[in-house]
Order: C-alpha cells, then sequence, then structure tokens
C-alpha cells in the first residue's frame, strides 16, 4: 500500500509542478469546444453545447490518461525507473501506482472542464447526476490509463513512441463521435468507430451527463447513444459493459507486460547520460 | 573471513557477442573490491546482473548466500546500488528522492527522518535536503545517489563509476565518505573504475578486459608479482659502473651516459649495496614504485585508456 500511495503522491505532485502541462491541458479543450462547436447545432439536439462538452471531457481524460505513457517513458529515459526496479518493491504495485494516479490526474481534469462547464450554463435535474458523472469519469480515466501502461512498457524507443501515441490518439478520439457525430463521417470510417473503444465511452458518459438514460430507443439512436448494429441495438448501459470489460483486459495486459517488461531496452537519448 | 559475494563460471552474451566470458571471483565480507579495466571491458555488465537488473546467461552469482536469478527479492533487500547512469527524479526535492527509497525497501516509518539526517550528514548535503534535484551539480547528484544508496542499510554497496566526471576534490571527498564506510559500517564495497590511483586504495582489484577477468588480488601483490621498481642511475665512470652491473647480475639498459637499472624488489638490499659502492660516483638517482598501470600495461599490453592517468 505504502508504494502505491508514494508512487501517486509523487505523480500528482509532478503534474501539479509542471504548470505548462497543466494549463495547456485546460486550455485545449476549449479551444475544441469553440472549434466544433457549430457541428452540433443539428436540430435533434437540443443542448448541442452541453452534447460537445460531455464528448470533449471524454477526450480529454481519455488523451490524459494516455500522458501514463509518456511520464513512465520518462521515467525510463531519465533513470528514475531503474531506482524502482533493483528495489524489493513489487512491480504490480508499481504498476497500480501508476495506473491509479495517471486515472487520478484524468478525472480531476475531467471535473475542472465540467466546472467550467457550469459557467457557461450546464445544468442537472438530478443532483444525483453528479455522483454518477463521477464514477464514469473515473472508469473512463482507469480504462485509458490501463491502456497507456500497456502501451508504455511495450515500446522499445521513446522517440518513436512520440509517434505511436500520436497514431493512437487522433483516431481514436475523431472516429468516436466525441467532436464529431459519427452520422458525419463516412461509411468506412463508421464501421471503422464501431470498433473504438472510445465511441461507446463517448455514448455511455453522454447518456449519464446529459440525463438521457430514460429515452426510448428511438431517440437515443438519433441521438447517436446507441447504436444499432444491423438490427441489434447497443443500448448506452451496454456500453458501459463494454467499457467495463475492455477495462479489465487493458488493466489485465498492463500490469502484466509491465511486471515482464525489460526496461534496459528502452533506447536512451544520449543526451541523458551523465 | 567469509565470502559475501561468490561468482562461478558467469558468461553474459548479447546475441552473439560475449560481454563477459566465463569469469569467476569472490568478494570477502567488509573489504572494497575494485573491478578496473577499459571501456567495454564488461564492468557494467557484471554489475546489472549483480543487482539483478540483467539475466546471466550462464553461471551461478551468489550475494549473502542468496542466488541472484531466482532469489531476486532477497538480494535487493541485501544490496544498495548506484548505477553508471544517473537514476534520480529530477522533478523531486532530495528529501522527496531519499522518502520514495525508503517506501521502496519497507524502511520502518518512524526511522525514516532519522535515516534521511543520517545519510545527508555522512555527505555534508544536510542544506541541500529541500532542493530540487535538478538544482543540484553532477558531484552533489552522485552524493545524493550515494546517500539514497545506504538509507536501508545494505550488506553490499555497488557502485559503478562513483567518481567519474568529479572534479578532484569531489572525489577526494567521495572516497573518504566511502572508506569511512567500509570502516565504520562495515559495508561491503564492490566499485568499478577506470583510475589506477582509485584501484590502489581497494583491498583486492580484478582486472578486466574484453570480457574476462585478467588478475584478480591486492594492489601490493599485484604490484609484486608484475611490477618491478626502477632506479635511474646516473654516474661520473659509466663504463666501471656497467662492469659491476654485470658482475652482479643486474638487468639494467643503457641510454647514453644515463643507466636504467631494472631491480627487483626483493634485491633492494643489494641495489643499495652497490649504491653504496658508488656514493662518490652518483651524479643523480630516482627510484620507481611499480604501480597498476605498470600491472595493467603488462597484463592487457595496452595502456589503461589517457584520462585514467591525472
Ligand atoms: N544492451 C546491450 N546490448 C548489446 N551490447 C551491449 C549492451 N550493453 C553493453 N554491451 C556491450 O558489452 C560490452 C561491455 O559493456 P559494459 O557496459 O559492461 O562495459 P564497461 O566495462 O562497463 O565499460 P565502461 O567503462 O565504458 O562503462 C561492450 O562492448 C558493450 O558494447
Ligand atoms: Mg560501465
Amino acid at each position: 500500500m505504502r508504494t502505491i500511495s508514494a508512487l501517486w503522491l509523487r505523480n500528482i505532485r509532478g503534474f501539479v509542478r509542471d504548470r505548462v502541462k497543466l494549463v495547456t491541458s485546460l486550455v485545449i479543450p476549449f479551444f475544441f469546444l469553440y472549434v466544433f462547436s457549430s457541428i452540433f447545432k443539428t436540430d435533434q439536439v437540443e443542448d448541442p453545447t452541453a452534447f460537445l462538452l460531455a464528448g470533449i471531457i471524454v477526450a480529454t481524460v481519455f488523451q490524459t490518461s494516455l500522458n501514463i505513457a509518456t511520464s513512465t517513458i520518462d521515467d525510463t529515459v531519465s533513470g528514475f525507473m531503474k531506482e524502482i526496479l533493483v528495489s524489493p518493491t513489487s512491480r504490480f504495485k508499481v504498476a497500480l501506482g501508476q495506473i491509479l494516479s495517471a486515472a487520478t490526474i484524468a478525472t480531476a481534469q475531467g471535473i475542472l472542464i465540467l466546472i467550467i462547464g457550469f459557467f457557461t450554463g450546464l445544468r442537472f435535474n438530478n443532483w444525483e447526476t453528479i455522483i454518477y458523472v463521477l464514477f464514469a469519469l473515473m472508469l473512463v480515466g482507469l480504462v485509458f490509463s490501463g491502456l497507456g501502461l500497456f502501451l508504455a512498457s511495450m515500446v522499445k524507443s521513446a522517440s518513436t513512441f512520440q509517434v505511436v501515441q500520436q497514431a493512437v490518439v487522433l483516431p481514436f478520439t475523431f472516429l468516436s463521435g466525441a467532436y464529431i457525430p459519427i452520422d458525419f463521417l463516412p461509411k468506412v470510417l463508421k464501421f471503422v468507430s464501431y470498433f473504438n473503444p472510445m465511441t461507446y465511452t463517448t455514448a455511455f458518459f453522454r447518456t449519464i451527463m446529459l440525463e438521457k438514460g430514460g429515452l426510448p430507443q428511438g431517440d437515443l439512436l438519433k441521438l447517436g447513444l446507441a447504436f444499432d448494429l444491423n438490427g441489434f441495438i447497443i443500448t448506452p448501459w451496454m456500453s458501459g459493459g463494454i467499457i467495463a470489460i475492455f477495462g479489465a483486459l487493458f488493466l489485465y495486459l498492463a500490469t502484466n507486460s509491465f511486471v515482464r517488461a525489460d526496461f534496459n531496452k528502452i533506447s536512451r537519448n544520449p543526451l541523458v547520460r551523465r | 573471513m567469509k565470502s559475501i559475494i561468490e561468482v562461478r563460471n558467469y558468461t553474459k552474451k548479447y546475441g552473439d557477442f560475449t560481454a563477459v566470458d566465463d569469469v569467476s571471483f569472490s568478494v570477502k565480507e567488509g573489504s572494497i573490491f575494485a573491478f578496473l579495466g577499459p571501456n567495454g571491458a564488461g564492468k557494467s555488465t557484471t554489475i546489472n546482473t549483480l543487482v539483478t537488473m540483467m539475466e546471466k546467461t550462464s553461471g551461478t552469482l551468489i550475494i549473502d548466500g542468496k542466488d541472484v536469478s531466482t532469489e531476486k527479492d532477497e538480494v535487493r533487500k541485501a544490496i544498495g546500488v548506484v548505477f553508471q547512469t544517473q537514476t534520480l527524479d529530477e522533478k523531486m526535492t532530495v528529501t522527496e528522492n531519499l522518502n520514495m527509497h525508503c517506501v521502496f525497501y519497507g524502511v520502518p516509518k518512524n526511522e525514516v527522518k532519522d535515516r534521511i539526517h543520517f545519510v545527508l550528514d555522512l555527505v555534508d548535503l544536510l542544506d541541500w535536503k529541500d532542493k530540487s534535484v535538478s538544482n543540484l551539480s553532477g558531484g552533489m547528484k552522485r552524493r545524493v545517489e550515494i546517500a539514497r544508496a545506504l538509507l536501508h542499510y545494505p550488506k553490499v554497496l555497488f557502485l559503478d563509476e562513483p567518481t567519474s566526471g568529479l572534479d578532484p576534490q569531489t572525489r577526494n571527498k567521495m572516497w573518504e565518505y566511502i572508506t569511512r564506510l567500509q570502516k565504520e559500517k562495515n559495508i561491503t564495497i564492490f566499485l568499478t573504475t577506470h583510475y589506477m590511483d582509485e584501484a590502489e586504495i581497494c583491498d583486492h582489484v580484478a582486472i578486466m578486459d574484453n570480457g574476462k577477468i585478467m588478475v584478480d588480488d591486492t594492489p601490493a601483490n599485484l604490484k609484486r608479482r608484475y611490477t618491478k621498481d626502477k632506479a635511474t642511475v646516473q654516474v661520473k665512470n659509466p663504463a666501471l659502473f656497467e662492469e659491476t652491473l654485470i658482475k652482479e647480475n643486474f638487468s639494467f639498459k643503457k641510454e647514453k651516459n644515463i643507466f636504467h637499472v631494472v631491480v627487483d624488489i626483493d634485491d633492494i638490499q643489494q641495489f643499495l649495496d652497490l649504491i653504496q659502492l658508488f656514493k662518490n660516483e652518483v651524479k643523480d638517482l630516482e627510484i620507481k614504485k611499480g604501480t597498476l598501470n605498470d600491472v595493467f600495461l603488462e597484463i592487457t599490453g595496452k595502456e589503461i585508456r589517457e584520462e585514467a592517468s591525472e
């Protein structure tokens, strides 16, 4: 427990101390809100800003979670990972500490955007919604921190990872309905988006945040909160289940590959050596 | 004294390349043991395997009775490690770094503060405890790393080139800490170095080259075995001196009228007698002790890289 909580605290501290990262990660969501808000102004959606805001929160939590990979690789390149791995502490606990801190930071980001959202007119009809939203944020944070750590422990070189990360982030966010409704996508991409865990994450989170859980299936389909796969309807709750399954898979893969990873192999930037 | 490190027939290959080739040695408890060798000799490879960070290809490596490959956690508890490359958490303060180490090694919570004070005092860094590591100089960072490696009271301390890149004062200081630790805490110290003068201070030296240990002994024995003291003598009457040298069976080399007389350490008395004989003839006399550098030269046939001799 001590290892997990100490690592957790360290990572949170590191994030808070990094002012630039903190500020940019708050500014970018509003940039997206500004850019994409026109796209959602269709007649099906009565509150387009909230609709987009929910998508942006999910996308931000997703991207922030993936930062775990960058920070884990940074720790490897800076050598700190060696200090951890040569100690008798269990790698499993180290992996958990990394995942939990990344999930926490991601959730906190989501909450910050949500708070700013309240100033732009976001309202909940039921007060319980806020609790559901928090739980949903934590779930999303955990799932994708798992994915991030998994990617980090598969990586062979720090510089290629930059490319890998871009290659993961862009399609995952843009083919999920978070920024652009998937109905707007070309047929092929729409098909691809059904294999994207972020698609279900977005639908699930939106349903909760916009309090659409009670709507009839037809309306959900029209709003892009449920999906019709050849007549089989994926409801928002099924989406929740799908994320949970992906989450369990990612967490398993992440801890497993982290425990086995050979961090000696990650190529170091020669400039970092003393 | 018993051996705390036992290495038998250790081999490490990177793919087809054999970095360490069938090496055996042992280290006595409480001693300072140095691996001396040029770049790429296989020193770090050996240390990394000993500290459980790298798998061996074959052989047996035992630390404090525990097998390095199968009892990793036990070995990790017993050792402190300072790697060749830096492993500090740059964004955190010195104290935060040390605290974290105590967590990883399960140092009892109520002792953490005292131990941090103790180790920082040892390396004279108490004034820097709340500074961010990124603000420290290279030498200070090295000292923090040594302090950190001591927090859990290891039995064996591994130092991979602890003094490389440090200025002479800091190097001396570092050696003060190292020898003090060995004496006061009876910690076994295993280190690698390129510096001959540093190896000289150690109890035991293994000279490594191309993945093999060429020799392994105390510095004094190595010098006795592989070097001879050299005397350079200049006399008024070289011809007579030469004649005497031949008569007395000295091996020597003549350069113009300066005599290089190579004298075995056992024969120092005989040489003194000779000088006594010529005491009114001698214009100049210089005796040079054999150094580990000579040992190295004798064994590997090459000079250890230039920066080693300063
Ligand atoms: N990960 C690796 N993969 C392949 N070859 C390696 C690897 N690490 C080291 N080597 C090679 O193994 C040999 C021994 O390297 P090692 O780092 O043990 O030398 P060293 O004695 O510590 O040298 P130095 O004094 O430069 O630190 C070198 O030839 C090196 O190129
Ligand atoms: Mg080395």
